[in-house]
């Protein structure tokens, strides 16, 4: 008879196996804590104070939104309100929002909220994906707020006949099947004006979570070269 | 964290085809040297072809680093890609090892 | 042999199971095609049953047959693991027809009432609008109950009678299965925060939880189909379980790369996605060096016969070993690297690899389940290949992997197009998509969406009549 070898007992490997699947656990879930630290929501004093969040508060939806390639981390982040010299937001310059740029945190709170419930209920995610995840069937909207198409230069304003971005964007939401761009088109989900509001605000706060550089180059470049 | 760069380099436009065929190809090499390891050693296979699983396994390591070097990996993620390799040389001696044992062990 | 399904209500109850998988198995394929027609003419079904819905429907069915399925094969092995009845069968008939019933009326809501207005009743009484796990909340708090129960049977049953390897593995994983559903349930709005939870259940599901689950399937199926050593095929079981969990648990991070979540998910991510593979290929090479010794034990003893009593489902099982390798590995390997996958996150390629790691990791070994039960129904020693499982499976088998081709190509386009140079804009999102490569890519997926659907109506028709065929050693 051959000798029992540690390599083939079966206990030992049954220990092994609680033993890394006990210490991956116990990782992960103090990655955990770190992380849903890091991206709690922010709060309207952290804007006042400067204080950058990965995910801000709603009170976002006041300043005027970029998405600037950051020379220290080497890819793009949102700026909110401006940059300061180094690049990082400065929450300065605002941006009127519906006509106004006083959204207090209560409101902003509640019109995100509302937003969000919407993103849900209507499904987007299954044409739509939001920060990269969902369906593949229409275009990402994790920096849709920012979309040039959206932007004074692009078509949408002038399509839906509205002068401003959140304005052109909600009209578009409750009417979709009115406003085709291509053969594929946004059914109607019957979006009321103040899901709508909701929804756009839920896109503009969404376009400021740092998403470290993800996509990539979003609307620096246009009318490249495509591959057909 | 922050301060350290992380991510370099755009990868280039046509560089992704070779990319993404090299680290296809990672596996798929790697799967042949296992297959003809395991092969050989259950007998479905001759020994001579031994070597030729080796040498599959040597195509896989270049396709690794090939893959690693056009997407511009950092270094710990370069070294983890060693620790791959290498893990998947040792994986199927280990494992016929350890089978062998048992199999002894409860044969005889 | 005895016929030990006379005398099973466990395993009766595991047919039923399998009745409804493959029921639901059917609609997923129905729903995917509609979904796939209209990626090629967008007109059709529109506001009738929009893609939204049909893909909701698609992934939804996917992940309940599954788990249909699982249930089934659990309660089908049992018995033969164990060597008693399965404690408190009565109650697991009766959570098996609330189960049903719920899925129904879930599935019906999802067709005809499709959407609701933004507020916490639809979240409650319609869907959650979260992907793959859309079940409104009622339906949560009810998949839950029979989660438990399920969960009772096992434990139950287990401590009751012979607690094999294979049942010890099942019953850490499928309490960790039950458990990890509870962390999709909650409403926030906070979106990092919502899909940080999301993926706890489903990558904690798909590349740890399932790939276990399969693991200890396998392990079943090698023991009853080939007589593999038990000693070899358990402590074999555990190896992959700490591969399987010491790779994949960590391996999460390569979903937190893009969502808000800090930037060390980059290198967490990175690493243990670079290992996830091994244990794919592990479980590969274990099943061909146990079919290969078994095998040659027999050539040795002078004995020519295959060692495999049940042809059909080995099949199905090796392409399983198989599949999962290429679906779950390949296809995931290629673009999960953070670096690449800055480019590739959320385009066709993911598409690609969730049809062949979903087909080839589950998909298999649940469907070679399915055809041990119908072995065990009818008494039969060896059941063979008939011409319709070679059918079934070649069509099935190639259907998938012609759309997986067809998917990858149409996602390369629209990574050089819409991502690496038009910076993933809605403008640039439609340039990929009116690639001519693009747009032949979603031809042929449909073309090979009818194939793998005719290779089902195959499957089924097999599966109902392949018991009364005489050619199987009785």
């Amino acid at each position: 008879m051959a000798k029992k070898s540690v390599w083939s007992d079966n206990r030992f490997w049954q220990r092994s196996a609680a033993w890394i699947t006990g210490f991956a656990s116990v990782l992960l879930i103090w990655l955990t804590f770190d992380t849903t630290a890091q991206i709690s929501m922010g709060t309207d004093s952290d804007i006042q104070n400067g204080v950058t969040k990965r995910v801000p508060g709603p009170t976002v939806i006041n300043y005027k939104i970029t998405y600037e390639m950051n020379k220290k981390r080497q890819h793009e982040i949102p700026v909110i309100g401006g940059a300061n010299a180094d690049g990082t937001s400065s929450f300065q310059e605002k941006e009127k929002f519906f006509g106004r740029d006083d959204w207090s945190e209560e409101e902003a709170t509640a019109l995100l909220h509302l937003g969000k419930l919407g993103s849900q209920v209507k499904n987007c995610m299954n044409c739509h994906t939001l920060l990269g995840n969902g369906a593949y069937y229409a275009p990402d909207l994790t920096k849709a707020w920012l979309d040039p198409a959206w932007g004074p230069e692009g078509s949408m304003q002038a399509m839906t006949g509205k002068n401003t971005k959140e304005e052109a964007m909600a009209e578009f939401l409750q009417n979709p099947s009115q406003y085709p761009t291509h053969e594929r088109m946004m059914p109607n989900l019957g979006i009321t004006a103040e899901e709508a509001k909701g929804l756009v605000a839920f896109l503009k706060h969404m376009s400021t979570i740092d998403t470290n550089g993800f996509p990539r180059n979003f609307g620096k470049i246009q009318g490249a070269v495509n591959g057909k | 964290m922050v301060n350290e760069v992380l991510m370099t380099q755009d990868i280039l436009v046509e560089d992704f085809l070779t990319i993404f065929i090299s680290s296809t190809l990672v596996l798929v090499f790697g799967g042949f040297y296992v297959g003809i390891y395991t092969a050989v050693k259950v007998k479905m296979l001759k020994k001579w072809t031994l070597p030729f699983g080796y040498l599959f396994w040597i195509l896989t390591s270049y396709c690794l680093y090939l893959m690693g070097s056009l997407m511009h990996v950092n270094e710990l993620t370069a070294k983890a890609l060693v620790v791959a390799a290498i893990g998947l040389l040792l994986l199927p001696h280990a494992v016929y090892y350890m089978q062998d044992r048992v199999h002894e062990e409860n044969e005889h | 042999m005895a016929n030990s399904y006379l005398n099973s209500e466990s395993k009766k109850l595991a047919t039923w199971y399998f009745t409804v998988a493959a029921t639901l198995f059917g609609a997923q394929l129905l729903f995917g095609l509609v979904a796939a027609i209209q990626y090629v003419v967008p007109s059709f079904l529109f506001e009738i049953l929009d893609f939204s819905v049909a893909r909701m429907l698609h992934i939804n069915a996917l992940v309940v047959w599954m788990v249909f399925a699982m249930f089934g094969a659990v309660y089908w092995l049992l018995p033969d693991e164990t060597g008693i009845e399965t404690v408190g069968i009565g109650f697991g008939k009766l959570l098996f027809w609330i189960f049903t019933a719920a899925i129904t009326v879930v599935v019906l809501v999802y067709i005809f009432v499709q959407v609701g207005s933004a507020d916490e009743m639809s979240i409650w009484f319609i869907h959650e609008g979260r992907e793959y796990i859309e079940a409104p909340r009622w339906a949560d708090l009810g998949i839950t109950v029979v989660a438990l129960g399920f969960v009772a049977n096992l434990f139950m049953t287990g401590m009751k009678g012979n607690r094999s390897g294979i049942v010890t593995v099942l019953m850490a994983d499928m309490i960790a299965f039950a458990g990890l559903y509870l962390t999709g349930m909650f409403f926030t709005d906070n979106i990092s925060v919502d899909q940080f939870w999301w993926w706890w259940v489903i990558h904690l599901w798909v590349e740890a939880t399932w790939e276990v689950y399969v693991g200890a399937l396998a392990a079943y199926g090698l023991i009853t189909m080939i007589g593999a050593h038990r000693k070899v095929v358990e402590m074999w079981l555990w190896i992959e379980v700490s591969m399987l969990f010491g790779s994949g648990i960590l391996g999460m991070g390569h979903h937190y790369f893009w969502i808000g979540t800090p930037e060390y998910w980059w290198e967490i991510g990175a690493l243990f996605s670079a290992l996830e593979p091994l244990p794919l290929v592990a479980m590969f090479i274990h099943v061909l060096y146990d079919w290969g010794k078994t095998q040659g034990e027999e050539h040795a003893k002078g004995q020519n016969r295959s060692v495999i009593t049940n042809k059909p489902a080995f099949t199905w099982f090796v392409i399983n070993a198989f599949g999962n390798f290429l679906g779950a590995g390949i296809w995931g390997f290629f673009h999960t690297l953070p670096q690449v996958n800055l480019y590739t996150h959320g385009t066709q390629f993911t598409s690609a690899h969730g049809h062949l790691a979903f087909f080839g990791a589950y998909a298999t070994i649940l469907i070679g389940m399915m055809y041990i039960a119908v072995q065990g129904k009818n008494g039969i020693k060896v059941l063979n290949h008939t011409k319709s499982s070679i059918w079934a499976t070649s069509m099935i088998v190639g259907g998938v992997l012609g759309m997986t081709v067809a998917l990858t190509i149409a996602g390369y386009v629209q990574v050089l197009v819409s991502r690496a140079q038009m910076g993933a804009t809605w403008s640039g999102y439609f340039d990929g998509q009116a690639g001519t490569w693009f747009a032949q890519g979603m031809d042929w997926r449909l073309i090979m969406g009818f194939v793998t659907f005719t290779g089902f109506l195959f499957l089924i028709k097999d599966l109902l009549s392949i018991g009364k065929a005489t050619h199987h050693a009785r």
